[in-house]
């Protein structure tokens, strides 16, 4: 025990020390500190096989809070540049999440949750023009609660349609959504879009764990890229007790064998519009902390291509699992960092037409090749060959 | 008389008509695909695409119109031949999102590889008929020389599809291949080389669908050319019923000639809500289409 | 004792890390330059443009035709002694997809060059992309110059002091047209067909402005001519046809320009054309008609300029083809013969309007002594009128002339007469004699 507790000293000290270095003032050297505390005392505490075993819920908590706090600790080190793509990426693994338990859970493929992420993000630019000082949580709930909503409308005929016709269902839908907002046009600003009225929105007490004179944008940046790592983190947590849940794994037996599912008395119709609605909960979500990351938002981002692109992340990053949304919300935050790496190093000229087609070219082909040699993604991959491992 | 043919609804219906054969054939393009191999091919418009490049960006531009449409029916057959053996193949008996994604991924690759080739600027098709409608007493009648040319070429594909399938013993071949694959193999026919051929010919009516479309258009012909038109096409098939090929080419005329009074009457920014709201309701009420006939799933 | 040891271990390691959170200093931080983006050789400078995507044609142009002018000011000698450096960023007009290999993000990209840090941006595209990170690059008191869109958004002196547009307004360019097509088509019917954003709505205002009243009007989207193709636009230009329409006036990007000029020629309507600047460009129209059986319906439309691009006589003509055979980076295909089209001499324009504002500033500035030698000073730049921002007007230029397609490659100014007036409302069309036809001595070397 007490050898324990001693490792878990030094390791907390080497943490915080780690962390410590570099930051520019006593009061974010605290936070800082406070958080790395927290994400040792939950790596000691999930040491335990006793908690792992026996109260997965916690167990649960404690992956959360390590993730969540190891980002946050990036976040705050990192440059503005990293972090706005972190942020983006965060959001976008909510999404993926969504997407993941609807085909992971249940089989069924949307090609429309670009579409679901526009909802989220005109919910959010629309009452923030209206209503200069809701809270933050408050206008993402109602992003949360209009998603839900629309993916109810859209989810009702989804109960009775298989793969591919529900697929070209949503296809309609993402297509169709840049005519549907200009029906509002009055409310959704037409082509142009809306902005937010206020663009500094990290909160003063932020702002003061920082020396005078910093940059408003890097604090901004670092404040963006927590508040999407921690809805990100609580957007984990609840898929994660979802995937494991009796509706989850009611849900399963849905995919792999909907007579069964019948038979042990789950409603097909019910089962399969409650997965729609939570997958275009979750896009709205991440849609509404991107108007909050961008500042604005306008029509044009939702169309169809972003659906494709959201598609191929999750199943890139391995269809139905956590851990893929998240290697797919990684991809898709360094992903242009990487291309432009690409076109550097491989003298292609950037404005010329291969530069310009790579990115198409590349995530198409890995879809592609994905599905063929290895339908479980990245996560597949890597868990195969972690069971294969010989020592 | 003249003022009939120059009327106003009359106008519509020919217009109508005339995107409503465009559509009709990319419907019919995807059952030929879905029954054969219960695949919807989303790269169907891409494919198409790359087909009309072929016959009008890598033959020199002053070729003739009738040369270039030829190369680009051969390139169609040969892409859609290609894609079965490589991709297609391995996709049987998958999970049925598995088709879905692989043929979205197979999109974005021939468009994004087109626009690496030939850039995303448009390119201008030489039109072998005049695009100026006639008129009659001093007013126009909907129908120029190329829309009647786009309109007759429809049929004559359709024709040939059908006489392929209802008179010839390929054609036998292929809807026994499709109907029951194992029945059919003991009774010699090769499936799978029928299979093949169920995408060739599919791919070939794509590639002339393809190139109506962008020599029609005054947007010529981009990478992206077929997409606006292949979410139609799918809708039609949709509303037909993917197992239907009269259904797709009947649903994809109504389409057009219902989405032209749509924006007549109502407003062109409605048609596509009315499309979506379209395809909404008609899967509520006939989730397999409205030309399909009910079967029972079995157990 | 195992629990005293425990005590005395937690403690060692409480107070060491509250030790070192209280103690150990940041880093060095580096002081900041006195005038971010600017060295004593060098001013570094950036946009957000679509070099690829759905804007990409013609428009990728602009930006490279101002960076032509930077790299031939750099080769002789700099300003005051520093060189322009300017950093490009491909937001694809805020767009995935058509190609689009840039990322689509323009706060994203605009945080970047906040970061990097640039002087000033200079020269971004686009209404939407531009008016969404206004108030990001206030709060970091980045200037956003010449931002390229006929937007009333640009003059707001009042919220955005470091803001300023370009080109004229869209409801300047109505009005100016407007007037003409009183003085010209009086009487007869008028249709309008513009898109559904303050493009569209802009140019609606000017027209009525000045008592142009079209019987119809029609907003189209730009989604819907993306989806429907050309076939997208025949309602909209059969209704017209109907209505008796003899003058039809279109607030539209190119590509609908081609849809709704191609459905009237397919309909056998025939009115005068009013098409504004932004979607007038011969050259770029004709592109969709080029080897159609017919000849360009573009000819014989009015449209409307402020640059000098189709005057041959035009002292800045020779200088503009200079400065683009110079810089082979970005124009590696223009030749002696090549033409120079509107989006060229629109970016030489706003390039050499930052270059005159970056010599008048004098070698010792900030970004605000910049801003004011911006309000307080008059350029020469290639448009025809004089180029001149004040304290409450941030819009850009103020006027043109009324020109006239020719042929498939050219326009004809119909009277050398340069129409001046504001975007505001009951503001008089005025015909200015002070033209600026003349080119800056500095540029004669």
């Amino acid at each position: 025990m007490a050898t324990r507790i001693s490792a878990i000293a030094v390791a907390l000290v080497a943490a915080v020390a780690a962390v410590a270095v570099g930051v520019p003032t006593a009061g974010l050297r605290l936070v800082l500190a406070l958080i790395a505390a927290l994400g040792v005392a939950a790596v000691a505490a999930l040491t335990s096989a006793r908690v792992r075993r026996e109260h997965p819920v916690v167990a649960r908590t404690l992956i959360t809070v390590i993730v969540v706090a190891v980002a946050l600790i990036g976040t705050a080190r990192l440059n503005s540049n990293v972090d706005t793509d972190l942020s983006l990426g965060a959001a976008m693994t909510i999404v993926l999440l969504g997407l993941s338990f609807l085909t992971g859970s249940s089989g069924q493929i949307s090609l429309g949750n670009g579409a679901f992420m526009g909802v989220g993000a005109f919910t959010v630019a629309i009452w923030a023009n209206h209503h200069h000082s809701s809270p933050l949580i408050l206008v993402l709930v109602l992003a949360v609660v209009a998603g839900a909503a629309v993916g109810f409308l859209l989810g009702l005929p989804a109960t009775r349609l298989r793969g591919p016709y529900l697929a070209g269902m949503t296809l309609a839908f993402a297509v169709a959504f840049g005519a549907i907002l200009n029906v509002f046009g009055s409310w959704t600003g037409g082509d142009s879009g809306l902005q937010l009225p206020n663009a500094e929105n990290a909160p003063h007490w932020l702002t003061h764990l920082y020396p005078a004179g910093t940059a408003s944008l890097s604090v901004n940046s670092v404040w963006l890229a927590s508040l999407t790592v921690v809805a990100a983190g609580v957007a984990l947590f609840f898929m994660a007790n979802l995937f494991a849940s009796r509706f989850g794994r009611s849900l399963r037996l849905v995919r792999d064998n909907d007579v069964a599912a019948e038979l042990v008395g789950i409603s097909l119709p019910r089962a399969r519009v409650t997965a729609f609605v939570i997958s275009a909960a979750y896009a709205a979500l991440g849609g509404g902390l991107w108007t909050i990351v961008n500042n604005a938002v306008t029509p044009s981002t939702y169309g169809f291509a972003l659906s494709v692109t959201i598609l191929s992340l999750v199943v890139i990053g391995g269809i139905g699992t956590i851990p893929g949304a998240i290697i797919g919300g990684l991809i898709y935050a360094f992903s242009n960092s990487a291309i432009g790496w690409i076109t550097a190093h491989t003298g292609l000229s950037p404005q010329g037409n291969v530069a310009s087609q790579l990115n198409g070219i590349i995530f198409g082909a890995l879809l592609v090749l994905t599905i063929v040699f290895a339908p479980l993604g990245i996560s597949g991959a890597i868990r195969r060959l972690w069971a294969r491992r010989s020592w | 008389m003249d003022a009939f043919w120059t009327s106003r609804v009359m106008s519509d219906i020919l217009g109508g008509l005339t995107n409503g054969v465009i559509y009709a054939l990319v419907a019919l393009s995807l059952v030929l695909i879905w029954r054969s191999t219960r695949i919807l091919n989303f790269a169907q418009g891409a494919m198409a695409m790359l087909a009309a490049y072929v016959g009008f960006a890598v033959l020199a531009p002053s070729t003739n119109y009738w040369v270039s449409m030829a190369v680009a029916i051969v390139a169609g057959v040969v892409l859609g031949g290609l894609t079965e053996r490589t991709v297609v193949r391995t996709l049987y008996g998958k999970p049925e999102i598995n088709p879905v994604v692989a043929m979205v991924g197979f999109l974005l690759v021939l468009e994004s590889v087109a626009a690496a080739i030939w850039s995303t600027t448009s390119r201008s098709l030489p039109t072998p008929f005049s695009i100026i409608d006639w008129q009659l007493a001093g007013r126009p009648v909907a129908m120029s020389p190329f829309a009647l040319y786009e309109v007759i070429t429809a049929i004559v594909v359709m024709v040939v599809v059908a006489v392929v399938f209802q008179f010839t013993s390929l054609g036998l071949q292929l809807r026994a291949a499709a109907l029951n694959p194992e029945v059919s193999r003991l009774l010699g026919v090769r499936v799978t080389r029928m299979l093949t051929l169920g995408w060739m010919l599919a791919s070939g009516v794509g590639a002339v669908t393809a190139v109506l479309v962008a020599s029609n258009y005054f947007t010529g012909l981009t990478p992206t050319t077929m997409d606006g038109v292949f979410a139609f096409g799918f809708i039609a098939a949709a509303v037909g019923g993917l197992d239907s090929p009269v259904g797709a080419l009947v649903a994809g005329v109504l389409l057009g000639v219902a989405f032209q009074f749509v924006g007549d009457y109502v407003n062109s920014n409605a048609i596509i809500l009315v499309a979506l709201g379209l395809l909404i309701v008609s899967l509520m009420v006939r989730p397999s289409g409205l030309f399909t006939r009910r079967t029972e799933r079995r157990v | 004792m195992v629990r005293t040891r425990r005590i005395t271990i937690g403690g060692a390691a409480v107070a060491l890390v509250l030790g070192m959170v209280m103690t150990s200093g940041g880093l060095a931080q580096g002081s900041p330059p006195k005038v971010p983006g600017v060295t004593a050789k060098q001013v570094t400078i950036g946009a957000t443009v679509p070099l690829t995507g759905i804007a990409a044609q013609g428009y990728s142009e602009v930006a490279k035709a101002a960076n032509a002018v930077f790299t031939w000011v750099n080769q002789h000698g700099g300003v005051n002694g520093r060189r322009i450096r300017y950093i490009l960023k491909d937001d694809c007009y805020g767009t995935p997809g058509f190609g689009c290999t840039g990322n689509p993000n323009t706060v994203a990209l605009t945080k970047q060059l906040i970061a990097l840090p640039v002087f000033a941006t200079v020269g971004s595209l686009g209404t939407p992309t531009q008016d969404s990170v206004r108030a990001l690059l206030k709060a970091n008191h980045v200037p956003q110059l010449f931002v390229n869109s006929g937007s009333k958004d640009w003059n707001n002196p009042k919220v955005y002091p470091g803001l300023f547009g370009w080109q004229t307004s869209y409801t300047v360019e109505s009005k100016i047209l407007g007037e003409y097509m009183l003085a010209h088509f009086s009487g007869q019917k008028v249709c309008f067909l513009g898109q559904h954003d303050d493009f569209g709505a802009d140019g609606l205002l000017g027209l009525q402005d000045v008592g142009v009243n079209p019987i119809d009007s029609v907003m189209y989207d730009v989604a819907g001519l993306v989806t429907g193709g050309a076939g997208y636009f025949t309602p909209f230009i059969a209704k017209f046809q109907a209505e008796g329409c003899k003058v039809v006036y279109l607030d539209t990007i190119p590509g609908a320009t081609d849809a709704a000029l191609g459905n009237a020629l397919a309909l056998g309507y025939h009115p005068q054309w009013v098409i504004s600047s932004v979607g007038a460009d011969a050259v770029t129209v004709d592109a969709a008609f080029a080897g159609k059986p017919f000849p360009d319906p573009e000819i014989g439309a009015i449209s409307f300029s402020y640059l000098p691009a189709s005057l041959d006589t035009n002292v800045w003509n020779g200088w503009m083809r200079e400065i683009l055979l110079n810089d082979k980076a970005d124009f590696p295909n223009f030749t002696a013969t090549s033409p120079i089209d509107g989006n060229m001499a629109y970016g030489i324009g706003w390039g050499v309007a930052f270059v005159e504002a970056l010599r008048a500033a004098g070698r010792n500035f900030t970004r605000a002594s910049f801003l004011h030698t911006l309000i307080t000073t008059s350029f020469q730049t290639p448009a025809l009128v004089p180029l001149r921002y004040t304290a409450t007007n941030h819009q850009g230029l103020m006027g043109g002339y009324i020109i006239q397609v020719r042929s498939a490659s050219s326009t004809g100014v119909l009277n050398k007469t340069v129409f001046v007036t504001t975007s505001a409302a009951k503001s008089p069309v005025t015909v200015t004699t002070k033209l600026s036809t003349g080119i800056p001595a500095w540029l004669i070397k």
